[in-house]
């Protein structure tokens, strides 16, 4: 009895995932991969003609993202606060070979991320393929190094004194590497290079704040906001002890930002003369020189940290 | 005969240990699709803003919501871009202040974007609807929530 049992059930399970397979086969949200670029366009057409792209679940549901600046934004924010270049800020590229973790690996491939946009954002042609180059040793290290290849590499090298070149290479770049670690289920290396780029912005930022601007003074202090989207995005990942590591060493950052007041006010959107839409109102920020020196000496701690 | 049951019993496993094989790399082949979606899609319709290199996409279905919160810098020009497969039918988005109340309203305007200037750095949430549908057969598509900004 137990043997006729078995021969029915196994086909008809055989069945079900059999059916299941080949709905998963069917299903298709895009295009055709890169490297079947040249047969790409034939491909899109087949999906949006025949439109077979059976849902793997019924159940709506609310998928929440979170997100950070981009270090190249950082750095643009940074020139046009009139922060001078100053090299001897920026990380050691001899450095890189030692970081033999995951967890170091990640955060410095931020932190020098960030010294790479704001290499490329200060016109810094030759420093600019110089730490692109060692995001790619990161990178290998990683096993992403295909992404930083060395046809980038030497395409980066050959526009290196376009900067608007050097810009979409860079965003690029880091587009798909963000991607890759998604894909690849690589939470944690995504979070901990957000956070390294994070953390070498306000570093960078913070190095000279006698001299600094107002401007740049206003804009340290807006970190806040971005320091609580960069632990919005590490809450949003399952806890690892890297993660856990990285949320204890930003505490005192945390801290020290909480001598800087936001004052919640509503924002409206109007029109400009030229069409534009304007956003205006939004949060007041208060902050004293005590807070922000607080921050940068905080903020220095975690980066040579993880930086040593 | 215990040998022959082992034999059966790993006859038995074999096809579904290896459809969960094909149903996992179908799942990371559809994520690598979404990436080359937006690739093609997206980004070019982002023009001359530089892109935040933040990967905010995902595979909806009808009746699906996303929402990302993101600070904004004062004086910087941004578009924000809202792309989805065709499939899902037109997304509609809305961006809220940090009180949630309503800034900008996609709904009745043929658009998948929204261009603006941040007079003050302010936190912003931006919230996209995948219309539902009647159909009997569902599909799901990539979502991807762009943002570039300039000058």
């Amino acid at each position: 009895m137990k043997l006729k049992h078995a021969r029915f059930t196994l086909p008809i399970r055989i069945a079900k995932w059999s059916s299941m397979s080949l709905c998963f086969l069917l299903i298709g949200c895009g295009e055709a991969s890169d490297s079947a670029s040249n047969a790409a366009s034939s491909s899109e057409v087949t999906l949006d003609a025949e439109g077979m792209m059976p849902a793997r679940r019924q159940k709506a549901f609310k998928k929440i993202f979170h997100a950070v600046p981009s270090p190249i934004e950082t750095a643009m924010l940074l020139e046009r606060s009139g922060i001078q270049f100053n090299s001897e800020s920026l990380h050691d590229l001899d450095k890189a070979v030692g970081y033999s973790t995951t967890e170091l690996q990640s955060v410095n491939l931020g932190i020098y991320a960030g010294d790479l946009s704001y290499s490329v954002i200060f016109n810094q042609n030759q420093q600019s393929v110089d730490y692109l180059n060692t995001c790619r040793r990161l990178c290998d290290g990683l096993g992403v190094g295909d992404i930083i290849n060395a046809d980038l590499i030497t395409r980066a090298d050959n526009n290196r004194d376009i900067r608007d070149s050097l810009v979409d290479i860079v965003t690029d770049t880091f587009y798909a590497l963000n991607g890759r670690f998604r894909e690849n289920g690589m939470e944690e290396v995504s979070g901990l290079m957000a956070a390294g780029g994070w953390i070498e912005g306000v570093y960078l930022g913070t190095r000279s704040l006698s001299s600094s601007t107002d401007d740049l003074k206003l804009r340290i202090a807006e970190q806040k906001m971005t320091l609580d989207n960069l632990l919005g995005l590490l809450d949003s990942y399952a806890p690892t002890p890297a993660l856990t590591a990285m949320k204890q060493a930003l505490a005192p950052v945390e801290a020290a930002f909480a001598g800087v007041s936001i004052t919640e006010n509503p924002a409206a959107a109007s029109a400009a003369e030229d069409g534009t839409v304007i956003i205006s109102g939004g949060p007041e920020v208060k902050y004293d020189d005590a807070t922000l020196a607080a921050i940068s000496e905080s903020i220095a701690a975690v980066r040579n940290q993880y930086a040593q | 005969m215990n040998v022959i049951l082992s034999a059966m019993t790993a006859i038995k496993k074999l096809p579904l240990a290896a459809l969960a094989l094909v149903m996992m790399f179908t799942a990371a082949d559809a994520s690598a699709q979404c990436r080359t979606f937006t690739k093609k899609r997206c980004l070019p319709q982002l023009e001359d803003y530089v892109q935040n290199d933040n990967y905010n996409t995902a595979v909806l279905i009808p009746g699906d919501e996303a929402e990302l919160e993101l600070t904004f810098f004062g004086d910087r020009a941004y578009r924000l871009l809202v792309c989805g497969h065709p499939v899902l039918g037109d997304l509609t988005f809305q961006v809220l202040d940090s009180r949630g109340n309503g800034i900008y309203d996609s709904t009745d305007k043929e658009t998948d974007h929204f261009d603006f200037r941040v007079a003050n750095t302010q936190q912003m949430t931006i919230r996209v609807q995948v219309p539902k549908t009647e159909a009997v057969i569902q599909h799901e598509g990539c979502v991807s929530i762009m943002v570039g900004s300039k000058g």
